[in-house]
């Protein structure tokens, strides 16, 4: 069973149609990609796989499970997290504690256990704090823990998205645009981070990306799609030969 | 049946006063994505600003001893006048520095609320407790339509509200400065490229929206002549909720809420105790919102990631 | 080592007051002052808790303090005291001593609920639109009380002081002091150890950033459902203790103005901090009760130097000018209130050091 499969998703705002009859899987462990032009219907995609939608029609399926009337925090709870396009940290919460309430679905404790200071609410923190304290040395951030998110660099604020994300210890992984407004040294260690996350979780990525650098190293499937619809699908190198892709992309003077 | 008729003269009058000032509260909302909590208080000002004035124009050994409709006449361009002059100033001197400083939206409506309140306390502070009450401006008619009895200065008062309307309807459709008016409830960020300054805008809803005001106040000061400086907070809130109700920020939507709003009332009012009409109006809101949380005109909310 | 010496010279402070009024050290109107103080905190505090740490706009807060007054008091003089409404007591009154904290649990809970009317609609709409549902709630629940006869309507509901000698018959204590200091400091440890769990945080990541709240796993509803309710809930505990203050209340006295009362003090200090807002609680109060003597003084001064005609009086209704134009000029020079967001111990890290050391626990009670 792969792990999410989208199939045949339309979704239409108003007289608006953003999506058209798009399918699509991404088997375990697997770094997919999806590129297209601007306004091409990307971010909807994500939306709607991550619950913030609910497609007009289709279905969207997570290890075989219908995500159809679940919000957003119950299809992060099987296993789902995304980075946003633009960054949408807590700015005046510290970034451990960004970090830490990413566990908030596994807290398992409630109301009365956090005033009356519980054992299991003890129990609880230190394992929360334990976890993110420790996605914040895989990600090289331990040093800014106690700062406000707003304080930091652009790129920074970035990793602390992705460190985010990853507390919730994904079976997929969902990143809009990365590797947006980085330079390029930023930009090839964030192909590096990429790479090793992957290498050292159990976890399958699926990112949008508009550098090309990003995506053709590490992405092993490509689908892209433009006003809404799937133009071209297959490995970057079969992608990017594709006249219909040169011909949405040169539309748009890009690449 | 006649009964019945008769109520909705009554609501239709109750919801003109609804409809003057809710458009006030739709039109800075409009505008400046802002509540502006005292304007059922520039209500009440207006009222007690045409009592002064009307006052000294009638009086028999004052300077003027105008006759009845003469100072009528004299009356309601004044007051309007005056209401506007206090709307803006309010706006210069409270709102305006907070925008400067690009404060946060909230500190602007609490700074709403508090001056709504020195409005309101300042008068009572300044004037004392003792009631006023409005001298007589128009000769009283009661005419008799199959036997519903309509006095003439309910009629007016419904046309009034109504000729404010398409009024107000044409000058946001076909003036410059009116079109610039909507074009910032759109895009904030348009407006420079119409060539209007912000301030002016700005400066001229606050004048419109508090003229209307000055207006309902004079109306509602004739028809219910007693006046006192909380008059404004009720009727206020209530035409607050008339705007919400139709959907803040859409001139129609006020307008349709105000009579919306009065219909309920005076409908709860016939036939249950009067105790239970502000119970029931609230109820009524508070449905309203729940199926349609952006009110009948408003657009619904989207949230973009 | 010296954590415990601040919460032992919190400890000291209340138990001399406690003997201050029991030796009538304190005069009737200081104590009243005292308690009002209390009282302010936890309306101002849980006030905060929406206003402040979600983000929301509540102007109708007065209303849930309305159903705890009543709940409290109906539940206190039906079971205790008995009155011409309610009939004779039910239970002995020397029992109110020790059912007193049921009475304020059940107040707590049925405000609780009522919280239910502003929560529920918060899930779909917010901003704007939320502040007029609060404002209806408030004006709902005012207009209910004062259409059910059988609890007095808009005449009001009296008894409770017979409640308060019950419980003096038992033990001869200022039995009232007592228990607003005990619900006052018991609501400031909820709401400390609230916020900084990361359950409690939940309703900051509500507030900062609704969208990533959302997609990250918190439950937005549910964080939504127990703020309100929390709030309200303990806006209801501080309504019974104003009923059993006062002996005597009405509907009308938890109107609009009460819940702007609320919202001076959540601004005057600072949105979101715990110490700021208590802090302003004690100003607030004491600004009130101050300008009730600076007034009548302000008047005769003005009339002896002859600034004022005759016949003119400066009035206390001067004191509703002058408080909103004290919090106008704080929005226009110092729109973040005493602290903005921060706590007591982040504006004097001293504060903070002196509070840790010798205790690992970050449980200190900044400023109670």
């Amino acid at each position: 069973m792969a792990l999410l499969e989208v199939i045949d998703v339309t979704q239409r705002f108003g007289g608006l149609q953003a999506l058209s009859c798009f399918d699509m899987i991404v088997e375990e462990r697997e770094i997919v990609g999806l590129i297209g032009p601007n306004g091409a219907g990307k971010t909807t995609v994500f939306n709607l796989v991550s619950g913030f939608y609910t497609p007009t029609t289709g279905e969207i399926r997570f290890r075989g499970k219908s995500t159809r009337g679940m919000k957003p925090n119950q299809v992060t709870a099987l296993g789902l997290a995304r980075t946003f396009q633009n960054i949408r940290l807590w700015n005046d919460m510290t970034v451990l504690d960004n970090v830490r309430m990413a566990r908030y679905h596994w807290l398992g404790y409630g109301l009365l256990d956090a005033i009356l200071r519980t054992r299991r609410y003890a129990q609880a923190e230190k394992a929360v704090e334990a976890k993110a304290r420790h996605v914040l040395e895989i990600m090289e951030l331990e040093d800014c823990a106690t700062e406000l998110p707003k304080n930091l660099p652009y790129g920074l604020q970035r990793r602390v998205e992705l460190a985010r994300a990853l507390t919730v210890e994904p079976s997929l992984l969902l990143l809009d645009e990365p590797a947006a407004g980085l330079n390029s040294a930023d930009v090839d260690g964030l192909i590096r981070q990429i790479r090793w996350i992957h290498e050292n979780f159990d976890v399958a990525i699926w990112m949008i990306e508009h550098q090309m650098k990003v995506v053709m190293t590490l992405c092993q499937r490509l689908t892209v799609i433009d006003f809404g619809s799937i133009i071209a699908s297959g490995t970057p190198v079969e992608v990017q030969k594709n006249p219909k892709v040169i011909a949405a992309y040169l539309g748009e003077e890009r690449l | 049946m006649e009964i019945l008729l008769q109520h909705c003269v009554n609501a239709l009058q109750w919801g003109s006063f609804y409809a003057l000032i809710a458009l006030g509260y739709t039109l800075v909302y409009g505008v400046l994505r802002l509540i502006n909590f005292a304007h059922g208080d520039i209500f009440m000002v207006g009222a007690y600003i045409a009592f002064f004035i009307s006052t000294t124009l009638l009086a028999k050994d004052g300077a003027f001893a105008l006759s009845m409709d003469t100072t009528l006449a004299l009356t309601i361009p004044l007051t309007v006048l005056l209401t506007s002059l206090v709307g803006v100033t309010l706006e210069r001197i409270a709102y305006r520095p907070l925008r400067r400083k690009g404060a946060h939206r909230l500190y602007v409506v609490i700074t709403a609320l508090m001056c709504g309140l020195i409005l309101e306390n300042g008068n009572l502070a300044l004037l004392g407790a003792s009631r006023r009450t409005l001298p007589q401006l128009l000769e009283k008619h009661v005419y008799s339509l199959g036997g519903i009895a309509v006095t003439n200065l309910k009629i007016w008062v419904i046309l009034a509200a109504f000729a404010v309307f398409v009024l107000l309807q044409l000058a946001v459709t076909r003036t410059r400065i009116g079109m610039a008016m909507r074009a910032v409830s759109y895009d904030r960020f348009a407006l420079p490229l119409m060539g209007i300054p912000m301030d002016w805008v700005i400066v001229f809803t606050f004048m419109v929206g508090s003229g209307i005001a000055g207006l309902g106040g004079l109306l509602f000061a004739m028809s219910y002549p007693v006046l006192e400086p909380y008059m404004g907070v009720m009727t206020g809130w209530k035409a607050f909720i008339a705007a919400v109700v139709g959907g803040i920020g859409d001139i129609r939507g006020a307008f349709a809420g105000g009579f919306l709003l009065a219909f309920v009332e005076i409908m709860v009012a016939a036939f249950l105790p009067s105790t239970f009409r502000d119970l029931f109006a609230f109820s009524i809101l508070l449905l309203i919102l729940w199926k349609r949380p952006t009110g009948i005109f408003g657009t619904p909310l989207t949230t973009k990631i | 080592m010296q954590r415990n010496a601040l919460t032992v010279l919190l400890a000291l402070v209340c138990i001399a007051l406690v003997a201050a009024a029991q030796y009538r050290l304190l005069d009737s109107y200081l104590l009243t002052v005292l308690m009002f103080m209390g009282i302010n905190i936890v309306f101002a505090t849980s006030l905060n808790l929406v206003n402040g740490y979600m983000g929301e706009f509540s102007c109708g807060h007065g209303g849930f303090m309305c159903v705890g007054a009543y709940v409290g008091s109906i539940l206190s003089v039906a079971l205790f005291s008995g009155n011409k409404l309610m009939g004779p007591a039910l239970l002995s009154p020397a029992l109110a001593p020790l059912l007193f904290p049921l009475v304020l649990l059940a107040a707590f809970a049925v405000s609780a609920l009522c919280g239910l009317l502003v929560a529920l609609p918060s899930f779909r709409t917010r901003d704007d639109y939320l502040a007029i549902i609060t404002i209806a709630a408030n004006y709902i629940i005012i207009s209910v009380v004062e259409n059910i006869d059988a609890i007095g309507g808009p005449r009001g509901f009296s008894g409770m002081k017979r409640t308060v000698l019950a419980m003096e018959d038992v033990v001869d204590i200022p039995w009232m002091l007592v228990w607003v200091i005990v619900v006052t400091i018991v609501c400031v440890i909820i709401q400390r150890r609230l916020m900084s769990s990361t359950y409690g945080r939940g309703i900051c990541a509500v507030c900062q950033n609704e969208v990533a709240a959302e997609i990250m796993g918190v439950d937005t509803n549910r964080v939504k459902l127990m703020a309100f309710m929390l709030s309200s809930g303990l806006a209801g505990v501080a309504g019974v203790l104003y009923a059993h203050v006062y002996g005597y209340v009405n509907a009308q006295a938890f109107n609009i103005l009460k819940s702007t009362e609320g919202l001076v003090m959540v601004y005057l200090g600072g949105m979101g901090s715990l110490s700021g807002v208590i802090l302003a609680a004690i100003a607030f109060t004491l600004l009130v009760e101050g300008l009730r003597f600076a007034i009548p003084a302000l008047n005769d001064l003005l009339h002896a130097v002859q600034l004022m005609p005759a016949s003119y009086e400066i009035s206390q209704v001067w004191k509703w000018v002058l408080l909103p134009l004290l919090l106008v000029l704080l929005m226009q020079f110092r729109p973040e209130g005493f602290l903005g967001n921060k706590e007591l111990t982040d504006v004097f890290p001293r504060l903070k050091r002196w509070m840790r050391s010798g205790s690992g626990e970050a449980d200190g009670r900044g400023a109670s």
